[in-house]
């Protein structure tokens, strides 16, 4: 129990006093933030509806004449609450967190090239540096090559992210062992991310931008 | 609880309002009825200052230049003065960030390392300083026609403005004695203002080119949730910039060492304005330049101008896509475009907006006034009268430390809906190390060199231990003013650490403080009793210069004129000692009309002589 810094009373830790609806500024778990039993499959729409009414409710321009310690709470809640909806929204930093409570993390930068995605790599490359050597001729055909690839990059981050959404359900359903789940989720999210860098390269080689600046 | 009032605090105009009921007033100055005041501030010989159109008023006395300083004439000594324009462009910047075109407008302190201060009769003055005079002016306005004091208040930033820019637009508002209750990105509050009656719903764009800054907002509009999803823009990108252009053209066959006296580009600047707004509604328009030897005179089409203004509104365009690929969009899925700020009025603009976005934008509210009408709804969401608006900003840029090897570790991407928070742990490199430095950016680079510095503060002190034992947690909170604040503390000991975060370029606490007690405190005195001290202090001022002017300057006047004149000033001297304070202001103006053509002949003459002594400095 916590002690409510609007009306004093003692109330469940949660986002907001359940008295008077004041913020408490205490830390969460992000599920537990929105309200939300620790389940992987959320709706886009329910949690949108969620991260909107509890801001009415407790964002810092609802406070501006309170007391500094209720202000101070409205705006630790709040940036919580904000951080909770866009870690859950999306479903690879939502995967990602899951890792965390779970007291594991991908690894840092992901340099590893996933063995299942070493050819599609190795092939995205070369075409890339043929693009570099062929600027002044040549160029259309490769492009157009690279747009293509560009395409089945696409398809393959599609049906990886299906890949996620069922490696969610087992751990919702509580079908499957814990490590075997964590190693497909793990193995999911970095193939993800492999897939964005390189989907990222080969847009800026087709806008002709150096790769690796800005961004 | 004190009601709270909405500021545009702009680069060329700056505007209050309140909420009236359920609508937003802005207050117009009493006498001329003019909403708009003038972003200038002159600082007179011995410290007086004057705002708006009295700013402008007095450019022609405190802008002479001699020997290479500016001089003013007509003051008492002859001291220098200075008429301070568009000190937005200025705001919260270290010295070597000012841009090289903004360099020669002012004297500076210097241009090295800490914050960038005006240096004006032997005296500096931090923009936030001349920016408090504004506030104040727009303060006085409101207490006059509401009759209550303002205390709290609202003010807009360009959403693009960086953490140093708006601590110094808070400490603008703490020196004029205000509680700034938020600061709010001027995109979103031109959004409220159109949300506020439905003219604009769904995903909105909002294009807001003002007088020095550029922003765009993509904002999604729903059941009263404004939430911002993507800003971007260009804090030195705006009218300012049109203006110059036309400046360089009329400036084109003028001697180079005339280019550069100040009261010569202001006549430039002047006339350059004048033709850009009539470009807007015409096709030609032509400016006139008098210099001591001869009259400069150049025609501009309009086809002319806008091949000059293109390479700028593409700028603007390019900002916008930009945030369009952040907010994941593309240019036709916004439903409504909505045009902020007063270079919108270019026809350029417009249709280079019209064709990007593919649909015509809204201007049905005045883009002058759409900003300051917002902050006046924002205001009423703060005093909670509209507890069915909430708006949800975002963060314009990243934010990071830097790490090992000079890199910018990211923590806070921009883009991120405020207020957010961020916590990271931190350790020592070296054994028994008993500080940890912790460098804070604020950019898009990857190195930490080339992102702008934010602050610097000192973990500690930490306990001797081997090195990697501590652990140390730091919580990165950026608030809904997009301000950040940070906290530490010891994982194992669960002991608060206190931060004392330096700020790169902006004022300390201490430093604040030490201004407000240098300022004249007329805070605890009744608004009339103020009002009758500022006309007593304007008559005074007049009278002392027109004193010194008639002896100096005789032999420009003549001897009808001057009684005339002297008949009106004997009038002024004795309402000046008496509390009709109406009657003073009265007599002040007359007496402006009145000495006018003189205070004009004097000007010419005081160039002739200035361009005189620095052809013979020339040939020598």
């Amino acid at each position: 129990m916590v002690q409510c810094p609007s009306c004093a009373r003692p109330c469940e830790p949660r986002l907001f006093c359940q008295k008077c609806g004041a913020p408490l500024g205490v830390e969460l778990d992000l599920f537990a933030a929105l309200g939300l039993p620790r389940k992987l499959r959320l709706d886009a729409r329910e949690l949108e509806r969620i991260y909107h009414e509890t801001g009415r409710r407790i964002h810092p321009d609802r406070f501006a004449s309170a007391a500094p310690a209720v202000r101070r709470a409205s705006l630790n809640s709040t940036a919580l609450l904000t951080r909770a909806y866009r870690t859950l929204r999306d479903p690879i930093s939502r995967g990602r967190y899951w890792l965390e409570l779970n007291g594991e993390k991908l690894a840092e930068n992901n340099q590893r090239v996933p063995a299942a995605l070493a050819e599609t790599v190795f092939e995205v490359q070369e075409q890339l540096a043929e693009l570099r050597a062929a600027r002044d001729g040549g160029a259309d055909a490769l492009g157009a090559a690279l747009r293509e690839r560009r395409a089945e990059l696409e398809n393959s981050i599609a049906t990886t992210q299906e890949e996620l959404q069922r490696n969610f359900a087992r751990w919702d359903e509580g079908t499957g062992e814990r490590q075997v789940l964590l190693n497909g989720l793990k193995s999911a999210l970095s193939a993800i991310a492999y897939l964005r860098t390189l989907t990222r390269d080969v847009d800026r080689a087709l806008e002709g931008a150096p790769a690796g600046l800005a961004g | 609880m004190a009601r709270i009032f909405g500021i545009d605090l702009g680069t060329t105009n700056s505007l209050i309002a309140m909420m009236d009921g359920d609508r937003p007033r802005i207050f117009a100055d009493a006498e001329t009825g003019n909403p708009l005041l003038p972003s200038v501030v002159a600082i007179a010989p011995r410290g007086e200052t004057f705002v708006g159109e009295r700013a402008i008023a007095m450019e022609p006395h405190l802008t002479v230049e001699r020997d290479g300083r500016i001089h003013a004439v007509g003051f008492e000594g002859g001291e220098a003065g200075a008429v301070i324009r568009s000190v937005k462009r200025y705001m919260g910047l270290g010295g070597a960030e000012v841009a090289a075109e903004d360099r020669h407008r002012y004297s500076f302190a210097d241009f090295s390392g800490a914050a960038v201060r005006f240096a004006i009769g032997g005296r500096t003055f931090t923009p936030p300083q001349i920016s408090a005079e504004i506030l104040r002016a727009l303060k006085a306005r409101a207490e006059t026609a509401t009759g209550e004091p303002v205390e709290r208040v609202v003010i807009t930033v360009p959403a693009y403005f960086n953490d140093g820019q708006r601590q110094a637009t808070k400490d603008a508002g703490r020196l004029a004695g205000l509680e700034v209750v938020r600061l709010v990105n001027e995109p979103t509050a031109a959004s409220l203002a159109y949300g506020l009656n439905q003219l604009a719903e769904g995903r909105v764009a909002v294009y807001d080119l003002g007088g020095g800054t550029f922003d765009i907002s993509i904002l999604n509009i729903e059941g009263g949730i404004f939430e911002v999803l993507a800003t971007n823009g260009d804090t030195h990108l705006g009218g300012d910039d049109f203006d110059r252009l036309l400046v360089d053209l009329l400036l084109e066959d003028v001697a180079p060492q005339m280019r550069l006296d100040r009261h010569i580009w202001n006549s430039a600047r002047g006339a350059a304005e004048a033709a850009k707004k009539h470009l807007s509604a015409h096709d030609e328009a032509e400016m006139t330049l008098r210099l001591p030897d001869r009259e400069v005179r150049r025609t501009i089409t309009r086809v002319e101008f806008e091949g000059l203004a293109g390479p700028l509104v593409e700028r603007s365009l390019e900002r916008c896509r930009m945030a369009l690929a952040d907010a994941g969009l593309s240019a036709h899925e916004v439903a409504a475009v909505v045009l902020v700020g007063g270079s919108t009025r270019m026809p350029l603009v417009r249709a280079r907006v019209a064709e990007l976005f593919g649909r015509e934008p809204l201007c049905s509210l005045d883009p002058d006034h759409v900003v300051a009408l917002g902050a006046a709804v924002q205001a009423g969401v703060l005093m909670g009268s509209r507890s069915d608006m909430l708006l949800l900003d975002v963060v314009p840029l990243s934010l990071g430390i830097e790490t090992m090897g000079g890199l910018m570790e990211r923590l806070i991407h921009r883009n991120t809906t405020i207020p957010t928070s961020v916590t990271e742990g931190f350790t020592t490199g070296v054994d028994n190390q008993t500080h940890v430095d912790i460098h804070v950016l604020q950019g898009e680079r990857e190195l930490a060199a080339d992102c702008r510095s934010l602050a610097r503060f000192k973990l500690g002190p930490i306990e001797p231990q081997p090195a990697g034992l501590p652990r140390i947690e730091v919580t990165f909170l950026i608030d809904a003013n997009g301000i950040l604040n940070v906290t530490a503390r010891d994982q194992r000991t669960g002991r608060e650490h206190s931060v004392d975060v330096k700020p790169s370029y902006g004022l300390t606490d201490d430093e604040i403080e030490r201004m407000l007690e240098e300022s004249i405190d007329l805070g605890e005195q009744d608004l009339e009793q103020r009002m009758l001290i500022a006309a007593r202090n304007d008559a005074a001022q007049l009278l002392g210069a027109l004193s010194r002017q008639l002896g100096e300057y005789h032999s420009l006047i003549e001897a009808d004129e001057r009684l005339k004149i002297e008949e009106c000033a004997s009038k002024l001297d004795r309402a000046r000692h008496g509390t009709d304070r109406a009657y003073i202001s009265s007599l002040v103006e007359e007496l402006n009309r009145l000495t006018t053509p003189f205070a004009e002949r004097i000007m010419d003459r005081a160039i002739a002589q200035a361009l005189e002594k620095k052809s013979v400095e020339e040939l020598s």
